[in-house]
């Protein structure tokens, strides 16, 4: 009945109103160890402990629907130039990853990587019956569902569900300010900012008393869980581990207040714990300028304080080239590709490289014949990035054909369904079986 | 069979239970009205609001545009310039009339006679959730919403034959595509898994089936209404939850009706909608009984879950998360303010998780406890002092994070709201200078008007304390101290 990792963190609620003051690096995380400790393999069990060495993703959104073929270019393949007589990429356009295939030019950054070893490519990643609809299809991606079915949670949310019960809200990151479908879980967790300074409880700065407001003080105490733990004194001592168990209807018998309460010191302590971590931690590599950028800087801080996350969410728009696409596209992947280069090498240089993943993802790739207004239309496979120390570099599956006969509707058919990338990380990164998460079984793909 | 509420049970909490949850909560004075009344007459009050006259005007674009099928035809048409120019102007438009949309209805809610139609209207808006992110007309959605409020307590047939028939949700859910060749199977699947009967009370034949039978009920872009084109209905014989013929839609959703299915489905989510937990098995055949005796009209069944002894039970009473727009509209109604402008009602509500005319997906808002999470509890008590303070860092903060989302608002706003300032509660409205004159006083009467219930003991003295420390009990700290009470686990609940 009892979530032991619940017990444990009712414990910590006591031990923090009995000892004091309230440590951030203990609570949930240590609740997690343990929950994690008789779940996962034992060889984990000290890296759990101090956090140091648990893997860790973080998923880059390229919104929009970016243009894979001008991405990853099959700069040699004769459909491609007729079907692209404005857009298409000459050789010498393109930096080359083999006599057929090369990089958009602007993405030398992720050539870098992909010489260093740090680079794969999925080639054309997608999913059956695709839709050309940006909602509906960055739903899919985000849901991993059928194309025909729709799924409430998201598949990070499914991911914290089956595998990280009991943990640190921190557990999911995402840099924006609407939480993404993705993370839609049974048991919401997981936190959404945009700035370490207004994931807070804001106050007018009347009478201030060493840096922190009456006010806030005030708040504190009125949130403190001892406060309502001591009014609960002779009741049921497992009530509250049942409590987030279920969504949407309170369920029979059970307190919406104990929830609250629970929540309310989670958003205490981790929003302290944000803004020490980004005052203390400071970025060790050079980073463009971009909103992308300034996410993935503040993600490599959070990572390098020791953050107890698993999922980092960042996300970067713009992709929906229908006119004059060259110019956008070019400046859109100089800034996917430098940013995304200065977050390896601040990572490096923490020391951390070897423990994260990034993968990227697009909700849609562009139709193979360009359109009448120097741009292209929605479409659907892709290429999808993943990066880190130690993926399998280099292309991975083949390219999709482009022979008109082989086309759909105009579009080229996917290779690699991307729930089987999904699965390769679930399984190969984040160690947990991926079924439970995706729904079923996919095929998956070891990119790492 | 429900028992009722015993008349010795009714008193100013159960009062303000019903007026918190069968609408938007109100003022201590408003609710000693209903209490006035007894359980019966509060309810009565509610419900029977045909009675009560709204004049509340339409938006002035409200209705049919038959220029705009040319005007996109046209952008269509223009060189890619041009082209971009009107569709951004396109966009321009529908963005405006969204953002006054969403603030038209909020109005309805907070300021509007007939609260318990709009709570309703909210019910239906995420049952049948539909998006402007794919109807991308805000006279649909306008029209969408004008039909969940006429059918707000009415019948479920002619509900769902509305709906069906419904502009946005024909283009929502593709039916507006549907053809004999090709039937869409999106809306025939959904009406069953998502509006009528859940999943597991069908077959996928009947899916299939249905889809067939509801081929030709379309959308004529030009008038922007529904048309009913034989050409396209596919006239074949189609076996339907076990009846034969040549089936069309109205034949569709008529057997749907007829579910004992159907009634208890729809019986047990109005109840987790109103009284905030799942409803046992028994109390589900109850409701189910009870809307079924009454032609599945809804009015009778909400007139018996209002007046039952279940609905006023301990596990029921402050036991519900507030959603966004009760937060929102509740608190302006206990404070007595107006209502914020458009763009901040609007990011208000995004950034707490319930943006109007905008559901995550087809499924609606999640809703109860799952609309608390650190970021937006956070949020929630940020929001707080926005309400009462007018807080000025707080708008700031909001301005940052703005006019990143397709649904959302343009540079031209984030200046609006980096230079907007709210008038802050008046103190004086919704206190007497007696409550004004004591600590304690002032502490009782602002829990009753804010929680209709208490703080804990250790939550009062911290409160108490933080008024021992001032000079006196000056505007200034009374509003302090309503925000403070606002930014607490406890008054997320209702």
């Amino acid at each position: 009945m009892t979530d032991p990792s619940l017990k444990t963190r009712r414990e910590f609620l006591r031990t923090t109103m009995l000892g004091g003051a309230l440590s951030w690096t203990v609570p949930a995380f240590l609740a997690n160890t343990f929950s994690a400790l008789q779940a996962a393999a034992a060889d984990s069990a000290t890296q759990l402990v101090t956090g140091k060495d648990a893997t860790i993703l973080v998923v880059l959104q390229m919104a929009g629907g970016n243009d894979g073929l001008n991405t990853v270019v099959p700069f040699s393949n004769d459909h491609y130039h007729r079907a692209r007589p404005n857009l298409g990429l000459a050789p010498n356009d393109v930096l080359k990853l083999n006599g057929d295939i090369g990089l958009h030019g602007s993405l030398a950054g992720f050539k870098d990587l992909h010489d260093a070893g740090h680079l794969a490519i999925i080639q054309g990643a997608g999913y059956p019956n695709p839709n050309r609809s940006h909602f509906r299809s960055t739903e899919i991606w985000q849901t991993a569902s059928d194309a025909d079915h729709f799924e409430k949670y998201g598949w990070l949310g499914r991911y914290f569900d089956n595998a990280c019960a009991g943990s640190d809200p921190t557990v999911g990151v995402n840099i924006g300010r609407q939480m993404p479908q993705a993370f839609a879980a049974k048991h919401p967790v997981g936190v959404s900012l945009d700035n370490p300074e207004s994931y807070r409880f804001i106050s007018g700065d009347r009478n201030r008393q060493g840096g922190e407001s009456e006010s806030e003080s005030l708040y504190r105490k009125l949130n403190d869980p001892a406060e309502g733990m001591m009014s609960e004194q002779g009741g049921d001592a497992n009530s509250r581990g049942s409590i987030g168990a279920i969504s949407g209807a309170t369920p029979r018998g059970g307190s919406a207040l104990d929830f609250l309460e629970r929540t309310a010191m989670d958003a205490q302590v981790s929003s302290d714990k944000i803004r020490a971590i980004s005052r203390k931690v400071q970025n060790q590599a050079t980073y463009p300028q971009g909103q992308l950028a300034t996410s993935l800087k503040l993600v490599a801080r959070l990572i390098g304080g020791g953050l107890p996350t698993r999922v980092y969410y960042v996300s970067q728009g713009g992709y929906d080239t229908h006119t004059n696409q060259a110019n956008t596209q070019q400046r859109l992947l100089q800034e996917l590709g430098d940013s995304v280069k200065a977050f390896t090498e601040d990572l490096k240089a923490q020391g951390n490289m070897g423990r994260v993943v990034l993968m990227t993802f697009s909700e849609f790739g562009r139709r193979v014949a360009e359109n009448a207004n120097q741009g292209t239309d929605h479409g659907a496979a892709a290429p999808m990035f993943v990066i880190g120390d130690k993926v399998r570099a280099g292309l991975l599956g083949r390219y999709p054909s482009l022979a008109p006969g082989d086309l759909v509707n105009g579009d080229i058919q996917y290779n690699v369904d991307f729930r089987s990338v999904y699965a390769g990380l679930l399984e190969g990164w984040l160690r947990t079986p991926s079924a439970p998460v995706l729904g079923r079984q996919f095929a998956p793909v070891m990119v790492v | 069979m429900l028992k009722r509420i015993p008349s010795e049970r009714w008193n100013f909490t159960t009062a303000a239970h019903l007026l918190n949850r069968g609408g938007f909560g109100g003022t201590p004075d408003e609710i000693e009205q209903l209490r006035a009344l007894g359980a019966e007459g509060a309810v009565a009050k509610l419900l029977d609001y045909e009675m009560t006259p709204d004049n509340t005007p339409d938006p002035d674009w409200a209705k049919p545009d038959p220029t705009r099928a040319e005007r996109l035809q046209q952008a269509r048409n223009a060189d890619p310039q041009k082209r971009r120019e009107m569709l951004q102007e396109e966009q321009r438009t529908q963005r405006q009339r969204l953002l006054e949309l969403k603030h038209w209805w909020l109005m309805r809610m907070a300021h509007g006679p007939r609260p318990l139609q709009e709570k309703m209207t909210l019910f239906w808006h995420g049952h049948f959730a539909t998006s402007m992110e794919k109807v991308r007309d805000g006279y649909l959605m306008w029209k969408q919403n004008d039909l969940f409020r006429r059918h707000a307590t009415g019948s479920w047939l002619k509900l769902l034959i509305a709906v069906a028939q419904d502009p946005a949700m024909l283009v929502w859910l593709d039916q507006a595509q549907s053809r004999r060749e090709h039937p869409n199977e999106n809306f025939a699947r959904e009406v069953m898994e998502l509006f009528t009967l859940g999943e597991g009370h069908y077959t996928e034949k009947d899916v299939t089936e249905a889809a067939r039978a509801l081929t030709g009920w379309s959308f004529d872009r030009v008038s922007q209404q529904f048309v009913e084109r034989p050409r396209i209905h596919d006239d074949g014989d189609k076996t339907f939850l076990g009846r034969t013929g040549d089936l069309d839609g109205y034949d569709v959703l008529q057997e749907i009706v007829s579910q004992p299915q159907a009634a208890r489905f729809i019986a047990a989510k109005l109840w987790v909608y109103f009284a905030g937990e799942q409803p046992s098995d028994e109390l589900v055949t109850g409701l189910a009984d009870v809307f079924r005796s009454s032609k599945n009209e809804f009015k009778p069944l909400l007139r018996a879950m209002f007046e039952s002894e279940e609905f006023y039970s301990d596990t029921v009473i402050r036991n519900q998360v507030k959603s966004p727009v009760q937060w929102l509209v509740g608190s302006v109604r206990v404070l007595e303010r107006e209502l914020p402008p458009p763009l901040v009602c609007f990011s208000v509500t995004r950034n707490l998780g319930q943006d109007l005319f905008a559901p995550p997906n087809v499924k609606g808002w999640d809703g109860g406890l799952s609309w608390i999470t650190t970021n937006n509890l956070l949020a929630r008590y940020n929001d707080a002092a926005l309400l009462v303070e007018g807080d000025a860092s707080v708008v700031r903060a909001m301005a940052m994070g703005f006019g990143n989302g397709r649904a959302g608002a343009g540079p031209q706003a984030q200046n609006r709201l980096q230079n907007l300032r709210l008038r802050t509660v008046d103190v004086s409205q919704i206190l007497t200078a007696e409550d004004r004159s004591d600590r304690t006083k002032l502490l009782a009467a602002l829990e009753k008007r804010l929680l209709q219930a208490r703080l804990t003991p250790k939550q009062e003295d911290t409160l108490k304390t933080f008024l021992d420390g001032q000079d006196n009990l000056d505007d200034k700290t009374i509003l302090e101290t309503i925000r403070l009470m606002m930014s607490t686990p406890e008054y997320q609940l209702t």
